[in-house]
């Protein structure tokens, strides 16, 4: 059974059409990576995953968590948020909060972890990043790409089964990309089950074993991403891969 | 002849302007503490339209921003004991100030709660808060962080406008400063040094504001 699966899933945003019945399947320990135009729906898609749009019609389940239109009160969304981190493009990371505070604070008012032991799963989370030493520093002293590696600490604090990521590594000054990318690189190696959107098609090629296309609201052709690239089999994608050059 | 000034009298009086001063103050802190805390449930409610506060909030405070304080302080001190609420003066000055100081708190930490960046909250959601937890640990601190010198204003006007609330009686300092006048015939020089304690209990307010403030931006673990 697939980790993630969803179903029919559609949304509008007034009279646009934005997803066009989606169905796609993540497996557990899956790198599924999103690809398509400015206005595809990619980031749309993601964020209905894990609630925070809404969705006029189909099913999202994660983990044995399940989310349709008739059954999305707050219990049932936070139910399936706990199962799904998400990385955001502008890190959002709480500013009158430290590092340390801010990987903390879900584990200590979500799951009601003790002082110890959320202070332990937040330096381990940070080490993993890379960051163990700014448990004490703030947002505004890291750079982007730091802020956005405390971001991806802060969701995996809570032990999530997938991380969604919509173009982490979009706001950051190229030299920074680098040290993002790698740290996902990594969680990838260790089996950790991957949706991202992403720019990076070089990293995307290598990293996944899935690759989506997303054209005008529905998965136009998927597959794995060397065989996609070599051969695209429509020729939206190959006009999508011609522009990226 | 010119007039001839004369402050000796004051430390004759110095017993009773430290009450009137005194009673100000306290007027000030509870009315401060307890407005801004019903400024803050107020602008949560109007934020989120919560049923039925929201709009009862609403009315509150278009209410007692549009009104006269003194009309106000009459209504709860001559008006209320007529629907069998019978405050006596202290009771009735600290209810006009908390609830004319609530009224415009509610306006101001409104303004604050709306600047939070919509990342924020995503952020937060996404991290299964509820819509409390997100309010209680990324909205509220920024937010207040954000507005405290616009509601450190109100503070020191609504300690201000406390004057009033000599017109019914409380001891405030006003009340004591019209007393003593009133004895001495030395208005000048009762209401100057009546002046100046205003004016030093404002800079008091707005330093202690300050402090109070830099407690709530100082970076400090939580709870
Ligand atoms: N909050 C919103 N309200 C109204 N329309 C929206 C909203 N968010 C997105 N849309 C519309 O939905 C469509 C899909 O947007 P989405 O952000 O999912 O695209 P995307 O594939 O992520 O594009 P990009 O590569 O630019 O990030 C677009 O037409 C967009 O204008
Ligand atoms: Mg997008």
């Amino acid at each position: 059974m697939p980790l993630v699966s969803t179903n029919r899933l559609h949304k509008f945003y007034g009279k646009n059409h934005v997803l066009r019945g989606i169905k796609l399947d993540v497996e557990e320990g899956e790198v599924v990576t999103i690809v398509g135009r400015s206005g595809s729906g990619k980031s749309t898609l993601l964020r209905t995953l894990n609630g925070l749009e809404s969705i006029d019609d189909g099913v999202i389940e994660v983990d044995g968590a399940r989310l349709d239109v008739d059954h999305a009160d707050g219990d049932t969304l936070r139910a399936l948020r706990q199962k799904i981190g998400m990385v955001f493009q502008q890190f959002n990371l709480f500013p009158h909060l430290s590092v340390g505070q801010n990987v903390m604070l879900a584990p200590q008012v979500v799951k009601k972890m003790t002082n110890a032991e959320r202070e332990g799963i937040a330096r381990d989370m940070l080490s993993r990043v890379g960051l163990a030493e700014k448990f004490d520093a703030f947002p505004d002293q890291l750079s982007g790409g730091q802020q956005q590696r405390v971001a991806i600490a802060r969701a995996l604090a809570m032990s999530p089964k997938v991380l969604l990521c919509d173009e982490i590594t979009s706001a950051l000054d190229p030299e920074l990309v680098n040290e993002v990318l790698n740290v996902v690189r990594r969680l990838a190696a260790e089996g950790m089950t991957l949706i991202m959107v992403t720019h990076e098609m070089r990293f995307a090629r290598e990293v996944s074993d899935k690759l989506v296309f997303m054209h005008e609201g529905r998965i136009h052709e998927t597959g794995h991403p060397q065989e996609m690239f070599a051969r695209p089999a429509t020729p939206e994608f190959a006009n999508f891969i011609g522009s990226l050059n | 002849m010119a007039y001839q000034f004369d402050f000796a009298f004051i430390p004759d009086y110095a017993g009773m302007f430290a009450h009137g001063l005194a009673y100000t103050v306290g007027l000030t802190v509870a009315g401060g503490a307890i407005g801004i805390g019903i400024g803050i449930g107020g602008a949560i409610s109007r934020l989120w339209n919560l049923r039925p506060f929201g709009n009862l909030y609403r009315y509150y405070v278009e209410l007692f921003r549009n009104t006269p304080f003194l009309v106000q302080l009459f209504l709860i001190f001559f008006g209320l004991p007529s629907l069998g609420i019978k405050l006596v003066e202290w009771q009735a000055a600290i209810l006009a100030m908390v609830l004319n100081l609530g009224a415009y708190s509610t306006e101001i930490i409104r303004a604050g709660l709306q600047a939070t960046p919509p990342g924020q909250i995503e952020a937060a959601e996404s991290l299964a808060l509820t819509r409390w937890q997100t309010f209680l640990y990324v909205m509220l601190r920024p937010a207040l962080r954000k507005v405290w010198p616009a509601l450190s204003s109100q503070v020191v006007i609504t300690m201000l406008g406390s004057s009033v609330c000599s017109q019914i009686s409380a001891e405030e300092l006003t009340f004591v400063a019209n007393f003593i006048q009133s004895r001495n015939f030395r208005a000048f020089e009762t209401y100057f040094f009546t002046t100046a304690m205003y004016f030093g209990l404002a800079l008091l307010i707005r330093q202690a504001m300050r402090l109070i403030g830099r407690h709530l931006i100082v970076r400090r673990p939580l709870s």
